[in-house]
């Protein structure tokens, strides 16, 4: 036996992606292993880059909009939401009531929709196959509700700015409700096979465990965060949409694990039915586009205002009269810079738009969460054995689309 | 530990938990499409494949070329090419290339006179690049393909003109739109060998559309 005490054994490198199914993607780490133990992990991505950014610059903002589907496709509706709240606060547009409260629907509706999908692999991963079973059955649903209104299942392009596209149907509105009654016991049904599940108790608990401070000093944000138990959430923060009509909780863990950041997406679960069910209730009756929202045929270049009235050469002996004063500001882009925050299943995804006054934004930066979680894996895999990898790069919960945008 | 701890740790209770739902769920129906053999219902407004609507007073497209799904589609995919024939700008090439297109619908939604229309047409895989590339006479039979086998009599695209919006900015063509015929209209024009017995006489008047709203 002191034979293998004194055993030195170098330290091998190895790739993990970027076609290792369990990378949700196109991730790839770099792990040197010291036998099981991981001593150093380094994340590379880029292999996924599609250059939305950059795209974004040359499409007006009102076609700019499909890009935002393309980020993370799981949760496509979010985004498209995060982009339309942003374009509208840069062109001070009011959005209709009816509007704001189906958004939160459909919002709500994909962070189900997202979550369904992050226990589904998250659980695959680390072994448990059933889950994944019966909550790609549960996701069809949503998708059904997404085809009803819009079209599409999965790049939904579903609201535009100033609104949505179109009205919500009696038929969604009923298929909804019916969803919100049946729901809860299919969360029921997740949590009978793996929330006490010895495995995935050995798999989860104590794993990937990162600190309030450390998450925060690491930019992490959504589930990831508050499973640290830091209430932050930029629905409650910042309320956009009908965020600030609707009652409910952020869920918050405790022990700032892998097991924690599951129960805390499971009760978000639980949340969004609770929102939608809100939102179903109290929807008014209304437009859902706003009167002075731009149309998709949004000039890139803003129409030329009269400036100087045309000259009265014809007498020519009185002076031309001053110039009147410049019209008040109107609801087109003006040269402005902000950013904006939303709340999207994944985390906090923020647009920056330095808007130059023209229909094309200057410069369109995304703050995409996914982005910002990959980097945090070096600090939870580091010291962790190989088999504790996969479960960190699913409880971060990342989609490589968001993350190389 | 208590002894439920105990007793639970011993007899896996939390295992068998699982096992008795995946043997509960195991007695009740799939819910798996078998899909060549079986479909799912495809919902009204869904956004397949491109389709020109075949007027039924003249039998051909309604594009008037006016650019505007060219100009603004997203993914670029729309190639128009006007002439000009005894003064008139006359549509000469109308192309979409369906494989670059991102089914976003924004040309749907943008046609001044709903001409444009994505069918719920879904299964148009090919062998070569060519056969999806739609120039005018392929959208034209696209519209043929579907409304052949549309179930009902008539067909109105959800986003020709969408629920909850202002229709006052609308165009005029676009506001007064309804349902179209899916169904060949025998044309009063035209002098007709055989009377049609399965067409009611009432038929040709299906084309001045009813303003009623979806």
């Amino acid at each position: 036996m002191a034979v293998i005490k004194d055993l030195k054994t170098k330290e091998i490198t190895i790739n993990m992606g970027p076609q290792h199914p369990a990378t949700h993607g196109v991730l790839r780490l770099m792990l040197e292993l010291d036998g099981e133990t991981v001593v150093k992990c380094t994340p590379y991505i880029g292999y996924l880059h599609r250059g939305t950014e950059k795209l974004g610059e040359n499409k007006t903002y009102a076609t700019a909009l499909p890009l935002t589907d393309r980020l993370d496709y799981v949760s496509s509706m979010s985004n498209n939401i995060g982009f339309c709240v942003a374009v509208e606060k840069l062109l001070s547009i009011k959005v209709p009531e009816r509007a704001q409260y189906i958004r939160t629907i459909m919002a709500e509706l994909t962070r189900i929709a997202n979550h369904i999908v992050w226990i589904a692999t998250h659980a695959l991963d680390i072994g448990a196959m059933t889950v994944f079973l019966y909550s790609m059955r549960d996701r069809e649903w949503i998708l059904d509700l997404y085809e009803m209104t819009c079209g599409a299942r999965l790049t939904v392009s579903y609201p535009r700015i100033g609104g949505v596209r179109c009205d919500v149907t009696r038929e969604f509105m009923e298929s909804c409700y019916q969803f919100t009654e049946e729901f809860p016991e299919k969360i029921l049904q997740y949590e009978t096979l793996i929330d006490k599940n010895r495995i995935w108790l050995q798999r989860t608990v104590g794993i990937g465990i990162i600190s309030p401070e450390d998450a925060i000093n690491w930019g992490l944000t959504g589930p990831t965060l508050r499973g640290s138990g830091v209430p932050y959430d930029v629905r409650k923060f910042a309320p956009y949409d009908a965020y600030d009509k609707v009652d409910f909780e952020v869920p918050i863990g405790k022990n700032c694990d892998v097991y924690d950041r599951y129960r805390c997406r499971m009760d978000e679960f639980r949340q969004s039915v609770k929102i939608i069910r809100q939102c179903l209730e109290k929807m008014p009756e209304g437009l859902v586009l706003a009167p002075e929202a731009p149309g998709y045929d949004m000039p890139a270049v803003p129409p030329k205002k009269p400036a100087a009235p045309p000259p009265k050469t014809a007498e020519g002996e009185a002076p031309p009269p001053p110039p009147p004063p410049p019209p008040p500001e109107e609801t087109g882009p003006v040269f402005n810079e902000l950013y904006v925050a939303t709340e999207v299943p994944k985390g906090e995804l923020g647009f920056y738009f330095i808007s130059d006054g023209t229909g094309k934004p200057y410069r369109m930066r995304l703050r995409a969460p996914s982005f910002v979680h990959a980097g945090v894996l070096p600090k939870l895999c580091e010291g962790s054995l190989v088999a504790d990898v996969i479960a960190n790069i699913g409880t971060i919960d990342i989609v490589l689309g968001e993350c190389d945008r | 530990m208590t002894l439920k701890d105990i007793v639970n740790r011993f007899f896996l209770i939390e295992i068998l938990k699982g096992m008795a739902l995946t043997f509960k769920m195991m007695c009740t129906r799939a819910v798996t499409i078998q899909y060549p053999k079986q479909r799912r219902k495809i919902f009204p407004g869904f956004r397949g494949k491109h389709a020109f609507v075949r007027d039924a007073k003249t039998g051909k497209e309604k594009c008037i070329g006016c650019m505007k799904c060219a100009n603004m589609c997203p993914a670029q995919c729309i190639y128009i090419t006007k002439t000009k024939i005894e003064n008139k700008m006359v549509v000469e090439k109308y192309d979409i290339e369906a494989l670059r297109c991102i089914y976003c619908g924004y040309c749907v939604e943008v046609c001044p006179t709903c001409a444009l229309v994505l069918t719920e047409a879904y299964e148009y895989s090919a062998y070569t690049k060519d056969e999806i590339y739609f120039n005018k006479a392929k959208l034209l039979q696209n519209w043929d393909d579907f409304a052949s086998t549309y179930p009902a009599d008539e067909y109105f695209n959800k986003f020709w003109r969408p629920d909850g919006i202002d229709t006052s900015k609308m165009v005029k063509a676009k506001k007064e739109q309804g349902p179209v015929p899916t169904r060949p209209v025998p044309q009063p024009a035209e002098p007709q060998p055989e009377t049609p017995a399965e067409k009611p006489p009432e038929k040709p008047a299906e084309k001045t559309e009813t303003k009623e709203t979806e």
